[in-house]
């Protein structure tokens, strides 16, 4: 069996919105009755170009696979399926995700934070003892 | 006529895939096999589509598969549930009464489409 041979048709079904673990199964299933086909035709006498022809053709066109899985609407993935309610669920779990993602930045980019917030307090540490130093020189000598 | 039958044509696939499997789990290649063998070869299909009827079988639970890994090779065996032996049983019935219909007018009971002759 030839790697990838039914790679067309495994991106078709993906993108028409099948259910990967349904796309994988049928890849799987298909490559193997494939070899039992070019098996058989082989051991029927057939030469291997022959008996590679007569399994694709005995097994059918891809299209018309795919057209027979895309007319069974369970072997769809949920939001293939009911576009609009999966779109409705997804904005709302978006919104309700909003107030989650400020803290799941500050997890995610914990080191550079930890910086930033070193640095700001350098820098004010800083500026507060340069303008303590010069309040001090100005006004102190007036006293 | 009382009933309408809408599963009757595009049912006949799942009756024969049920039936083949009534006896023993089977993988695809062999479940077309025994169709052909049982049929005379008298339903020509390119044989890839059987997948997606075992696994509509499946997502309605008239089917279950397991993977099983025989002499190197990945097979899914398929085997029928309680719900697909009922399936299966109201299949059968769907069928015998629309063939005995079927027949019925291919015997020429009502043949000149006029339903007093039949």
């Amino acid at each position: 069996m030839r790697d990838g041979q039914f790679e067309s048709l495994r991106l078709e079904l993906l993108r028409s919105g099948v259910t990967p673990v349904y796309v994988e199964r049928t890849i799987l299933e298909l490559e193997e009755h494939y070899s039992d086909l070019e098996s058989a035709a082989l051991a029927s006498g057939l030469g291997p170009g022959e008996a590679a022809r007569v399994a694709r053709a005995t097994l059918g066109n891809e299209r018309a696979i795919a057209a027979a899985i895309l007319v069974h609407p369970q072997l769809l993935t949920f939001s293939t399926r009911y576009p609009r309610f999966a779109q409705c669920l997804q904005s709302a779990a978006a919104i309700g995700a909003l107030p989650g993602l400020p803290l799941m930045f500050c997890i995610e980019h914990r080191p550079e934070l930890t910086r930033w917030v070193a640095a700001l307090g350098l820098a004010a540490t800083l500026m507060g003892s340069v303008l303590a130093t010069l309040n001090w020189l100005i006004v102190l000598p007036r006293t | 006529m009382a009933q309408t039958n809408p599963p009757f044509l595009t049912g006949v696939p799942e009756l024969l895939v049920l039936r083949m499997l009534s006896g023993r789990e089977m993988y695809g290649y062999e479940i077309v096999k025994a169709m052909r063998l049982v049929t005379g070869e008298a339903i020509g299909f390119g044989e890839g589509v059987i997948y997606p009827v075992l696994h509509a079988l499946e997502e309605g639970g008239a089917l279950k598969a397991r993977r099983k890994s025989v002499n190197g090779r990945e097979r899914v065996y398929y085997m029928v549930t309680t719900k697909g032996k009922r399936r299966l049983e109201h299949l059968s019935d769907e069928w015998k009464r629309v063939s005995t219909g079927v027949n019925s007018a291919l015997n020429g009971n009502g043949a000149d489409g006029d339903p007093e002759h039949a």
